[in-house]
């Protein structure tokens, strides 16, 4: 069994029954807006924007305690905590993506154990978007509308219910061992997914013309970043939001007993690429703007072989000067 | 992980965020989209908001000073011995001898039940807080004008002006969030006019920048009017209708001519001519002001002077209209409105009106004294004098954030007794008898009042560190102790009676306070709350012409340049928090004098150099940093490290009407320091 159909009124029993043996994070509705939290028993908020927190703060946190260092007679012991089991509910392909461009990243050469312990005990459920929000555009970047792999579980809201699909073993276990709350989907149910993610793909497509990496890395050539630059209002919010930015620092808090903890940090910060003489080689916010793009269009590609950005949308949405940042690459700056 | 949907703690924007939490700790936090200043946008202080809140320096048991030495006292004993040193230096010395500074940090229900503590408990209107050295002369100015000093229109309702003038705030860096608004309407064709003798972030993007001399403001100010009424671009009908006091204000502006203007203030007439054309054309003009009009020993005149070009163009009571003081801390409005100020009790009901006093009377259950009290640089003033005996501090850092540290350290170390609510460990704990471990924003409910007067919930997403508590418990058991009935189970409990004797408040509670919170005047339980002020009329009837004066502007050949102080997008005031957050504190990790290359040059200084920076009231040693955003003649220092701290620079001299100090202007001189 790797398909079946979820009813709807069958979505809330399913997670209460998930949420006995892992700690279940869906998109639910704080104070008026969606966000990746614990979920609680409420109805989950799945037609609503993809929450600006990303869930893939779930593997890479904001704010994570390496390990504590305890000072005893004066030798020390160091205590790490083992991630929580968790499953994350209602993820969309662009955030998956992002997944992807980390676990390359992460994976690699020096291996990052605190996120791969944590990709290993969360169990990812993607659902594919059939209404795109209004900022994406992840259907030229391919990361979007619809999920191709990588996923434990994908579901597609086909109105009547979910599709569920699996795609890894632990998916295929879900679907068993909560059996009671699948059927059996139809033939057409499958052709109305195709039908649906093709209609969102045309509109995502229509928003935004077809650009290559070729024209993408011109395009940030022939940008004025200085005009750009001198817009920007400096809240690191386009680099603290984006799924795929996944650049730290890590700092000790506490003598002689603490934490070293590792922090998000963010390059359009002058004091992330200040060297210790004060020189820095992107003093200006242009220049760093430049960079972020750069990274993400040029040099994450280069190491992954896919796109540093997801299409998601976030970093327009929080840009406090308003800069349409895909617009920037297309049409230069206002 | 649970999300805590609450308020920044930093500036007056009020955004409405959520800190992400992780078994007991906040571990993020993000921006509310539902949120109407906000919109799923923070600045960088506001997405690193709670950083600070587990920092292993946060004060945890309560310490009291016994030989010398701070000792860790249990909870009982530490506030016993608070309220009876207080109560006896009151019964010795009279109540005009004990005092209370609030925080405009703390939340509405704190601050009211601090100076419920002032009048209740201690007799005494000796209650002030940091508005004295931001807003007060918006406070006093707009209040004598238009009847009430605060922002009039919503941050918002800028997005219709068709024309901004922004004056005295560094918005870019300072109010990021309304930033954004001003840049936003700009790109929809509103003229933004910046004046400012720095050429700022929002100075450079402006389509007229005036960089006048500093403390020039009210002549350049009564020029653009001089020119707006000359043009015939004054509203007629809006002067006739509603104000009062025009012709004596047309008379005194005449005088200042553009070239007038020029001689006094250095703006070259095409600019100012350029800027009237500009504002008095606007059918919707806005008026943005911040601590840059304010803190002068003149600040009440610049304020008026501000007010009288708003009525004079007939721009208040109008969507995109309006004149907006951008308060500086996220609650400073909330400090005001809840009266921990000397002369009014919450709502700004006059201590002096019997029949105001009468009412907090009956509602308190005590007498209440009638004469206005001690602003907080008067009561350092009375301190070091002696007139002042005893003192409590709710979460403020007098020694860095007043002026003349030097005075300041002399009257609290005359103090007999003073105690201080805090979050850190900072200067003025450092000399404290008694310590009180404070919960921070992140810990505690209540609400904020933002600069746009929305009243809007805090929410505890995380317990206090060690014995740490929300001072809404620590004032309730003072209270208690001086014998005054306070028995809240909760802060929501706090603002109903807020709203029983506030009736600017008289609608606000708890469950009526949802995402966009409740904007005051909201005067009943239907009432939707008040977005836009004086829209029929003004409290006071008419709206008054202040003419103001100035003519001349001072030099001192002693001390050749001017320091200003101020802040940076990095920092929060001194730095308690900020200094505290990693990535903030990287971006700007040690103070510098910003100042202009040709002067740098002429002192012999690189960029990097070390300086000293004397003024009549102390002397620092600091490193130059030269940037040509500051003029020549002119040099800016932020007031946020201890290790420089600028306001040992300043002085203490007040504005007469408002009582706040000269922080924009101090003539200082500069030498290179040898090696």
């Amino acid at each position: 069994m790797t398909a079946s159909l979820l009813r709807r009124e069958g979505l809330v029993p399913l997670l209460r029954d998930l949420a006995e043996t892992l700690e279940v994070v869906a998109p639910i509705l704080v104070d008026g807006s969606a966000v990746f939290a614990t979920w609680r028993g409420e109805e989950p908020a799945l037609k609503a924007d993809n929450p600006l927190n990303s869930p893939v703060e779930f593997f890479l946190p904001k704010r994570e305690v390496l390990f504590r260092y305890v000072q005893y007679s004066g030798r020390y012991t160091f205590a790490e905590e083992p991630p929580k089991a968790r499953l994350i509910f209602g993820m969309r392909p662009c955030d998956l993506r992002a997944l992807e461009v980390l676990d390359r990243l992460f994976g690699a050469d020096i291996p990052d154990h605190p996120y791969l312990a944590r990709r290993r005990s969360t169990v990812v459920v993607v659902l594919n978007c059939t209404t795109p929000g209004e900022r994406c555009f992840c259907g030229f970047l391919g990361s979007g509308p619809a999920a191709v792999g990588g996923y434990d579980l994908l579901l597609t809201d086909l109105g009547r219910g979910y599709l569920v699909e699996a795609g890894s073993p632990a998916g295929v276990f879900i679907l068993q061992a909560h059996r009671c709350h699948f059927e059996e989907p139809l033939p057409e149910d499958h052709l109305e997914k195709e039908r649906l993610l093709a209609g969102a793909e045309e509109e995502l497509r229509g928003r935004r013309p077809a650009l290559s990496p070729e024209v993408l890395k011109r395009a940030i050539e022939e940008t004025d970043w200085e005009v750009a630059g001198s817009r920007c209002l400096s809240c690191g919010g386009c680099s603290l939001v984006c799924p795929v930015c996944h650049c730290f620092t890590v700092i000790d808090q506490g003598v002689p007993d603490g934490e070293r903890l590792r922090c998000r940090d963010s390059c359009t910060l002058a004091g992330f690429s200040r060297m210790t003489s004060g020189a820095n080689p992107r003093p200006s916010l242009g220049e760093r703007l430049r960079h972020w793009y750069l990274d993400k269009f040029v040099y994450i590609p280069e190491k992954t072989g896919l796109f540093g950005c997801v299409g998601c949308g976030r970093c327009s949405r929080v840009c406090l000067s308003d800069v349409d940042r895909w617009s920037l690459l297309r049409e230069g700056p206002r | 992980m649970e999300m805590i949907a609450t308020t920044c703690v930093y500036c007056g924007c009020g955004c409405g965020l959520f800190i992400h939490v992780e078994d007991g700790r906040a571990v993020g936090v993000s921006p509310n989209p539902a949120h109407p200043i906000s919109r799923g946008r923070l600045c960088v202080k506001g997405w690193l908001a709670a950083d600070f809140v587990h920092h292993p320096d946060r004060l945890r048991a309560p310490l009291i000073r016994r030989g010398g030495r701070m000792v860790r006292s249990s909870w009982d004993e530490a506030l016993t011995a608070t309220a009876e040193r207080l109560k006896e230096i009151r019964d010795e010395a009279g109540p005009g001898a004990v005092a209370v500074l609030t925080s405009a940090k703390g939340t509405n229900e704190e601050n009211y039940l601090f100076a419920k503590l002032a009048r209740a408990g201690l007799r005494t209107n000796n209650v002030d807080h940091v508005a004295r050295l931001c807003h007060a002369p918006s406070v006093a100015g707009l209040g004598a004008a238009l009847g009430s000093g605060a922002m009039t229109n919503p941050i918002r309702g800028l997005l219709s002006s068709d024309a901004i003038l922004v004056t005295g705030s560094n918005t870019t860096e300072q109010h990021p969030l309304v930033a954004a608004t001003i840049l936003e309407a700009q790109s929809r064709g509103a003229a933004l006019i910046v004046a400012d003798p720095r050429r700022t972030q929002i100075a450079s993007l402006a389509d007229h920048r005036l960089a006048p001399r500093l403390g020039t403001d009210v002549a350049w100010i009564n020029g653009l009017l001089n020119l707006i009424i000359e043009g015939g671009l004054a509203d007629e009908e809006f002067i006739r209708e509603r104000t009062a006091g025009f012709d004596a204000l047309k008379e005194s502006v005449s005088k200042y001519t553009p070239e007038v203007v020029e001689k006094i203030s250095g703006i070259p007439p095409r600019d100012l001519e350029a800027a009237a054309a500009a504002f008095g054309e606007a059918p919707r003009a806005a008026v943005v002001y911040a601590m840059g009009t304010t803190q002068h020993s003149n600040g009440t005149e610049n304020v008026l002077a501000l007010a009288n070009l708003v009525l004079a163009t007939g721009n208040l009571g109008r969507e995109g209209t309006g004149i907006c003081p951008l308060r500086g801390h996220q609650n400073v409005q909330g400090a005001c409105d809840m009266g921990a100020l000397p002369n009014v009790y919450s709502g700004y009901q006059k201590v002096e009106d019997p029949a105001a006093r009468g009412r907090m009377e009956a509602a308190w259950g005590t007498d209440l004294p009638p004469a206005p009290g001690l602003t907080a640089v008067e009561m350092m003033e009375a301190a070091k004098e002696g007139r002042l005996k005893g003192l409590f501090i709710s979460g403020e850092n007098p020694m860095m954030s007043y002026p003349d540290r030097g005075l300041v350290g002399r009257a609290l170390e005359s103090l007999e007794f003073f105690a201080v609510a805090e979050i850190f460990p900072t200067e003025t704990t450092a000399l404290a008898d008694v310590v009180l471990p404070a919960a921070s924003f992140a810990e505690k409910d209540g609400t904020f009042t933002s600069t746009e007067r929305r009243v809007q919930r805090v929410r505890r997403a995380v317990p206090p560190p060690g014995e740490a508590r929300p001072e809404v418990e620590v004032a309730a058991a003072l209270l208690r102790r001086l014998g005054v009935p306070a028995e809240y189970a909760s802060p929501e409990e706090v603002m109903a009676e807020i709203a029983s004797v506030t009736p600017s408040y008289g609608g606000i509670s708890y469950p009526r306070l949802g995402t966009a919170g409740l904007s005051w005047p909201c005067p009943d339980p239907d009432h939707p709350g008040t977005e836009i002020l004086h829209k029929e009329s003004f409290p006071i009837g008419r709206a008054r012409f202040f003419p103001v004066e100035l003519l001349a502007a001072g030099s001192d050949p002693e001390y050749p340049f001017l320091l200003t102080t101020g802040r940076s997008l990095f920092h929060f005031h001194t730095g308690s928090m900020t200094r505290r957050t990693h990535l903030l504190d990287r971006e700007l990790p040690k103070p510098a004098v910003e100042m202009n290359p040709e002067d740098a040059a002429a002192l012999g200084v690189r960029s990097g150099g070390r300086v000293v920076v004397e003024s009549a009231s102390g002397s620092l040693e600091v490193e130059a940093r030269t940037t040509d955003t500051v003029p020549p003649g002119t040099v800016f220092f932020p007031f946020h490290f201890a290790e420089a701290p600028a306001n040992l620079l300043t002085a203490a001299d007040l504005d007469p009407r408002s009582k706040i100090p000269e922080f924009k202007r101090t003539p200082v001189r500069i030498r290179r320091l040898e090696g």
